[in-house]
């Protein structure tokens, strides 16, 4: 048994097949949850193929290398984001202030908040690394970890969790603050809540939506360009 | 065969990002270079050949897949980490509560009043709090 796992192990087949079931398994049950904000499809695609990883005793090393055939689409997949963020240029040349002023300081202070609080923390420079780009998209935020050296399944959670907490929080105070401009609340939730935040977003409006995916593109390519910067700096 | 005309100009951005940052040894990824080269390449023409969108399209619907791989790897890491998790819980929560209530104070502080125009009713039918 072990040996013909180990021979479809010896191709990436079996690991992207798993991919592939695990993804699609997970928008049927998304579906059927009624597409709960806090429980994005991903995160019940990732419980799915490690609890099945687990079942046939597969290292996640091994499944990693042959999921990586597929996830070598990611870097074409970031160059398609330029895409949305031609299309949303129009609202940057209509309100170029507000956001010239909000979006620099908002990207800088998410990154600086979860960092400062880590490091008071005691945690480990690595963990810092991974924490840092907690509000960016992740292909983006991909190619930041690895420039700054921390580790990705970590960041991946920390971004997980980033949006979840995010959506959840730009939610409650919109209630309670009765905020209701959609361009706000849609900036909001695309530079903290990436695309989690994006995709509630959405839900909200196209204008909501538009506001989200320009907030999440800016954001990310801010942190991108400054952020493997000030690590170098400060010389982490 | 759009998709995969697209899908080659995407490349070509790509191998393009790869070469300035390899070149000119810079701190980003090949993928952020890409990106911002094709951004840029589309705001000097002007326009949007139907190729990109449709192939852009495609693999950004894609995404959530793409780094699913990459999130399995949270559960097979808590010993690698044991000691650590408070301080990432507080930086998690804490910290995202903070960003977001900043984010909103300088959205609201410098944000112009929306034109209370057709627009602004449109919004508030499709808004599913009211």
């Amino acid at each position: 048994m072990s040996e013909l796992r180990d021979h479809l192990l010896s191709t990436p087949i079996l690991a992207i097949a798993l991919t592939l079931a695990a993804y699609l398994a997970s928008l049927k049950v998304f579906e059927r949850l009624g597409r709960p904000s806090w429980c994005p499809p991903v995160l019940l695609a990732a419980l799915l193929t490690a609890a099945t990883l687990w079942l046939l005793a597969i290292d996640y090393a091994d499944y990693r290398l042959g999921a990586g055939w597929l996830t070598l689409l990611l870097g074409p997949a970031t160059v398609a984001l330029g895409v949305p963020l031609y299309q949303q240029l129009h609202h940057i040349r209509a309100l170029w202030r507000p956001i010239l002023v909000s979006l620099p300081l908002a990207a800088t202070l998410a990154a600086f908040y979860s960092i400062a609080l880590a490091w008071l923390f005691g945690a480990s420079p690595q963990v810092l690394a991974s924490l840092a780009p907690k509000s960016v998209t992740a292909p983006i935020a991909i190619g930041i970890t690895e420039q700054i050296g921390g580790s990705i399944p970590l960041m991946m959670g920390g971004l997980l969790i980033t949006g979840v907490m995010a959506t959840t929080c730009v939610g409650l105070l919109a209630k309670h603050l009765k905020i209701t401009d959609q361009r706000v609340l849609g900036f909001v939730l695309g530079v903290n809540g990436h695309a989690i935040g994006t995709v509630r977003a959405f839900e909200l409006g196209p204008t909501a939506g538009a506001f989200a995916s320009l907030g999440m593109s800016l954001t990310g390519i801010f942190t991108a360009l400054f952020l493997p910067l000030a690590w170098r700096v400060l010389g982490l | 065969m759009s998709i995969l005309r697209g899908f080659l100009w995407l490349l070509g951005f790509l191998i393009l990002g790869d070469t300035l940052v390899t070149l000119l040894a810079l701190p980003i990824s090949n993928g952020v270079a890409g990106m911002l080269l094709i951004t840029v390449w589309l705001m000097v023409r002007g326009r949007l050949n139907d190729d990109i969108a449709i192939a852009s399209q495609s693999l950004i619907r894609l995404l959530a897949m793409l780094i699913m791989p990459g999130v399995v790897g949270v559960f097979f890491i808590a010993d690698e980490f044991a000691g650590h998790w408070l301080a990432i819980a507080v930086a998690l929560i804490v910290g995202t509560l903070l960003s977001v209530l900043t984010t909103l104070w300088l959205m609201l502080r410098f944000m112009p009043k929306a034109a209370q125009s057709s627009e602004e009713s449109t919004n508030r039918a499709g808004h599913p709090h009211e």
